[in-house]
Formats: structure tokens, C-alpha cells, sequence
């Protein structure tokens, strides 16, 4: 039994650690994960060959990017002390915020854990702030997200996204915390006492929790990786034949950041594909600073504002999506002018 | 007769990963049957009021048994929650 047990503990880390080296060697060796096909290529196929030339081109580049990426938000979502994370997060005090920022969305990767978790720190007192914050921030953060933006899109785009979305999730749920309403709803809330919560998580060992890691990397993938390949068709035909001259014409320039903001958000798209149309739309041309205000549209996106409008009430998913309107075409604007890239 | 109360704490509409961890605690319970133990099983939602006042703010799916909440956030195999089961008795 215990053989069997270090073998099969064994056969995991090898698989684990074959994703990251590959990973590593795909970085240091600067080899491009995304397609590289333009639209001169894809244009003169039939019209059935586009998706399946676009799809190949982009497995051959993009298994390992995604395969890692499963892989490490499932260790995550296995190996971050949760019990640790919620008490703070819920804690009422400003470490509450930086917690939702930055730790929570590495383990919430899928809606399932997103909407409980931001209802349960709800009543359980943790105030609207950092509930807000952890809502906000999730989706653009998760490690799942980060990886495949920097992949896709480039580093410093990636990096500028995490950041704005980091910074602006925390300033959006601290004002929407002061508005009135928000006051309102605190004090509504913590009417529900608070008892001692009786966890003690058991100890597993570490097979058991390498296997549940993988397991749940692959549960991602399943149900990812089917709503990523319609993006991806549908992303091909984009490529082909979507006019460059519009996202040349509307998606650039300081217009172009309002413009690209205002679209990300009735689409409501799953992180990835949005990452997968923002490729074909750099590709046509729209510039860095209206491509991040793209990104940064998903938490005001109309099927998210509305669930959550029947936790919070309207007035408060109102109030937060027009301040992350706002912070999405700000830092698409600084963006741009930072990278000179309108 | 030993008897054993297990709480499979989950979201409402189940998903995927909750519904499994249900699935695999009635399998580990009739196996414990088997043995003369009474393992009862409830569900629980986590964004109700109750459960939060009960447990505080979980990762679902979670899994209680006697009203500690031993694991959290994963999906749990019957094998698990059996040797969780067995450590009760």
C-alpha cells in the first residue's frame, strides 16, 4: 500500500513538474503560445478549413500554456490555506481588502466558488467592501485568467490588467462601502450574529491532495475548454474577415479606450474568450490602452451585475458597475498614455 | 448502534463538484451501514443563513461530519470521506 501510495505520489509530481519546465522552457526560449495566423493566411481557405487551421495553429502553441495553467490553479485551489484566507477576508479590518485582492481570486477560479464565498462573506459581516472587492477583482485575477492574458496578449498588457484591476476593485469596493446605501446595507447585515464556527479541517496526505488538485485542474479544463473552442471559431472567422479599418477607425485613440470599454460589457463572454477576441482585435489594430479597458470590462458585464443585484440590491450593483465603467476607461487612458500606444 | 451525522454543504442549484461530494458520502455511508452504523446525511446550503451562522463563511463543497466541518473546497471520493467516517467511530 505504501509503494503504491509513493508511486502514485510520484507519477503526480512528475506530472506537474513536467508542465512547468515546459512552461520555463516556452519563456526563456521566447517560442510564441499563440496563433500566428493572419488574416492573408486564413482568408484565401474555404470557409469550413478557417476555425479548424486557426484551432490547430493555436493547440500546437497553446497546450502548454494551458495545460500549465490547469494544472496550477488546481494546486492552488488545493494548497492555499482557506480557513486562513476567509478569516481575514471576513475580519472587518482594512487587511480584509488586500486579501480579497490579492489571495482569494488565486483559488476562485470557477463561478461555482465565486458567488457563494462573496454572498457568504456578505452575512457573515464582512461588510460590502471587501465582498465587493473579492467580486470585482476574481475574474480578472484569477491564476487562471493571468496566465492565459499574459500568454495571449503579452506580458506587460497582463500585468498592467492584474494591477488595474487589483487597484480598482479595492478603491470601488471601499467608496461603494461609504455611499449611503452601502452604509444601509452594512447595518442591515450584521444583524445576523455571528457565532463561533466550529472548522477543523483533517489532515489528508499528500497523494490524496495531488490527486484532488489534478482532478480539479481537469474538472477547469472540462468545462473551460468547450466554451474556449466555440470562442476560437468564432475568433477565426473575426480574424478573417471582421474589417481592420473599423478597429482602426473606433478602437484606437482616446475614443477607442471608451469605446472598448463600453463593449466589454453588455458581451458577456467567459475571461478567456474575452482574452481570445482582444488577441484578434490587436491584431487588427486596437491599441494597448483601449485593449486594456477591454479586458477590464468583464465585472460590469450585464448577467453578473444582474445575480448579484439580488444579493446587494440594485442600487449598489448599479453604483459598482458604473464606478468599474469608470475605472476601466481611466486606466485604459493612463495605460495609454504611459505606453504612448494611442 | 453508533450513529454519525454528516452535513454535505453545497451551492443551491447544485453543482457539479457538490453534487459528487453528496454522492460519494451516501456511497460511504451505505458501506458503513453495511456495518451496523447509521450514518445520517444532510444538505446544506452555503449562502444560507443558517449554515453561515452555523460554520461561518465555507469554500463549497464542504462536508461536516458531527458538526465540524472537516474538508473544504474540494471534491471529496468515498474513500475519503469512509476513512473520515471511520476515525468517528
Amino acid at each position: 500500500m505504501d509503494k503504491k501510495q509513493a508511486l502514485k505520489t510520484a507519477l503526480m509530481l512528475a506530472f506537474i513538474l513536467f508542465f512547468i519546465v515546459m512552461m520555463i522552457q516556452a519563456i526563456v526560449g521566447a517560442y510564441t503560445l499563440t496563433p500566428t495566423s493572419t488574416a492573408e493566411d486564413l482568408q484565401g481557405l474555404p470557409l469550413w478549413q478557417i476555425p479548424l487551421v486557426y484551432m490547430w495553429d493555436y493547440v500546437q502553441h497553446g497546450w502548454v500554456c494551458l495545460g500549465f495553467a490547469f494544472t496550477i490553479s488546481g494546486l492552488f485551489a488545493e494548497f492555499i490555506p482557506k480557513s486562513f484566507t476567509i478569516k481575514y477576508m471576513s475580519s472587518g479590518k482594512p487587511i480584509a481588502y488586500v486579501i480579497a485582492m490579492l489571495i482569494a481570486p488565486l483559488f476562485c477560479v470557477c463561478s461555482c466558488t465565486m458567488v457563494p464565498l462573496f454572498s457568504g462573506l456578505i452575512y457573515a459581516g464582512g461588510g460590502i467592501g471587501p465582498a465587493l472587492t473579492f467580486l470585482l477583482a476574481a475574474p480578472a485575477n484569477n491564476l487562471l485568467a493571468d496566465i492565459v492574458t499574459i500568454q495571449v496578449l503579452g506580458w506587460q498588457i497582463g500585468l498592467a490588467d492584474i494591477v488595474a484591476a487589483g487597484i480598482s476593485a479595492v478603491v470601488i469596493g471601499f467608496l461603494v462601502s461609504k455611499t449611503p446605501w452601502g452604509k444601509k446595507f452594512d447595518q442591515k447585515v450584521q444583524k445576523t450574529p455571528a457565532q463561533i464556527a466550529s472548522v477543523e479541517l483533517a489532515k489528508q496526505p499528500l497523494d490524496e491532495r495531488l490527486w484532488s488538485a489534478l482532478k480539479f485542474g481537469g474538472y477547469l479544463a472540462k468545462r473551460i475548454i468547450p466554451a474556449f473552442v466555440v470562442g476560437l471559431v468564432a475568433v477565426s472567422y473575426f480574424q478573417a474577415f471582421f474589417p481592420s479599418e473599423l478597429v482602426q477607425t473606433y478602437l484606437t485613440g482616446a475614443m477607442g479606450v471608451v469605446y472598448a470599454a463600453i463593449l466589454a460589457g453588455p458581451l458577456y463572454t467567459p475571461t478567456l474568450i474575452e482574452v481570445a477576441i482582444g488577441k484578434a482585435l490587436v491584431n487588427l489594430g486596437m491599441t494597448p490602452g483601449a485593449t486594456l479597458a477591454w479586458l477590464m470590462g468583464q465585472p460590469y458585464d450585464v448577467p453578473n451585475a444582474l445575480s448579484t443585484s439580488r444579493i446587494v440590491g440594485w442600487k449598489i450593483a448599479i453604483t459598482y458597475s458604473v464606478l468599474a465603467f469608470i475605472a476601466a476607461v481611466f486606466s485604459g487612458l493612463l495605460y495609454g498614455l504611459i505606453t504612448g500606444g494611442f | 448502534m453508533k450513529e454519525i451525522k454528516v452535513e454535505v454543504i453545497g451551492v443551491d442549484p447544485p453543482c457539479a463538484r457538490c453534487k459528487k461530494t453528496e454522492e460519494n458520502a451516501k456511497k460511504a455511508a451505505a458501506k458503513l451501514a453495511a456495518e451496523g452504523v447509521k450514518v445520517e446525511i444532510a444538505k446544506l446550503d452555503v449562502t444560507a443563513k443558517d449554515a453561515i451562522s452555523k460554520y461561518g463563511v465555507l469554500v463549497a463543497p464542504a462536508l461536516a461530519i458531527n458538526g465540524v466541518v472537516k474538508l473544504m473546497g474540494k471534491e471529496l471520493d468515498a474513500g475519503v470521506i469512509e476513512r473520515l467516517l471511520r476515525k468517528e467511530l
